[in-house]
């Protein structure tokens, strides 16, 4: 059976949102990386031959409205530091979800990390998956599953 | 019946998480405690006592693994039960955290429901728990 990495990672993104961060988010067609987004998280899932990368970017709209979600908060209470500690844990999960996929004891996954990237816009790498997301018809991230050697 | 909670994770949104599904659980909370690894939850149970104790795996400066082979060396916390709450998805490290002694492990994302018949389960509670969701790493 083949492993199809982008529907996969559709499926862990979706599977974590709606559970731990109550958004229903839908995936578009259009070529990942051509929205301006804010914030970063990421985290590396890694064996002897070869290292995987999970980013996702998001806007900051789409941050703050997943993190009062996840902390049962309202939105105005929100701080940076708690949408990145929140971007981290989506991360976090993603990554774990997709390793769970794999169905590969080998793989370790990483400790995550989440930064503010400043309203740019970003392209995926050639050898990269990329994949657009939204919410409610607004434009909410992306996300980046890239393979290279370890 | 209220529990003293330790809550060991190094993200303070998931501390925050887990402590709020517990209230929301029904889980009668005495004292909460937190610590952001292992280390610092060895340090606080050499002073206090809890009944029981939720943590990640992936923690920096002392991990999971570390954090309950060092609890059930201990003779002061040996038998306080742990249930990990975790992104783990290598079978063969979730094997060992049961070896070294866990309570068992629920995987991250979870719905509160899971978490409340997990716990339900390792502190012999029966009563007031919905039943008839899948809980992973119970050895009952």
């Amino acid at each position: 059976m083949v492993f199809e990495r982008e529907q996969v990672l559709k499926d862990v993104i979706s599977e974590v949102l709606e559970t731990m961060f109550f958004a229903m988010v839908e995936f578009e067609d259009a070529e990942a990386g051509n929205h301006c987004f804010d914030y970063q998280s990421e985290i590396n899932l890694s064996n002897h031959d070869e290292r995987i990368v999970i980013s996702l970017r998001v806007s900051e709209e789409f941050a703050a409205m997943i993190t009062a979600n996840f902390l049962g908060i309202e939105e105005v209470r929100i701080s940076c530091e708690d949408m990145k500690d929140s971007l981290k844990e989506l991360v976090n999960m993603v990554g774990g979800g997709y390793h769970a996929q794999m169905n590969d004891s080998g793989w370790q996954l990483g400790i995550p990390t989440a930064s503010e990237i400043g309203s740019k816009i970003t392209h995926a790498t050639p050898e990269a998956v990329g994949i657009n997301f939204a919410f409610f018809g607004e434009p909410a991230g992306s996300a980046f599953l890239r393979y290279s050697p370890a | 019946m209220s529990y003293n909670i330790l809550i060991v994770d190094d993200s303070r949104s998931m501390r925050k998480v887990l402590l709020k599904t517990l209230q929301l659980s029904g889980f009668e909370i005495g004292e909460c405690l937190e610590a952001s690894n292992g280390r610092e939850a060895m340090d606080i149970l050499d002073g206090k006592w809890v009944d029981l104790i939720l943590s990640d795996v992936h923690m920096p400066v002392m991990d999971g693994i570390e954090f309950i082979r060092s609890m059930r060396d201990r003779d002061i916390c040996s038998d306080v039960p742990v249930v990990f709450v975790t992104t783990e998805a290598n079978e063969d490290r979730l094997r060992l955290l049961m070896d070294l002694g866990a309570n068992g492990y629920i995987r991250k994302p979870f719905r509160p429901e899971e978490i409340r018949l997990l716990l339900s389960r390792v502190m012999g509670e029966t009563d007031g728990f919905r039943t008839g969701t899948s809980v992973e790493g119970c050895d009952f």
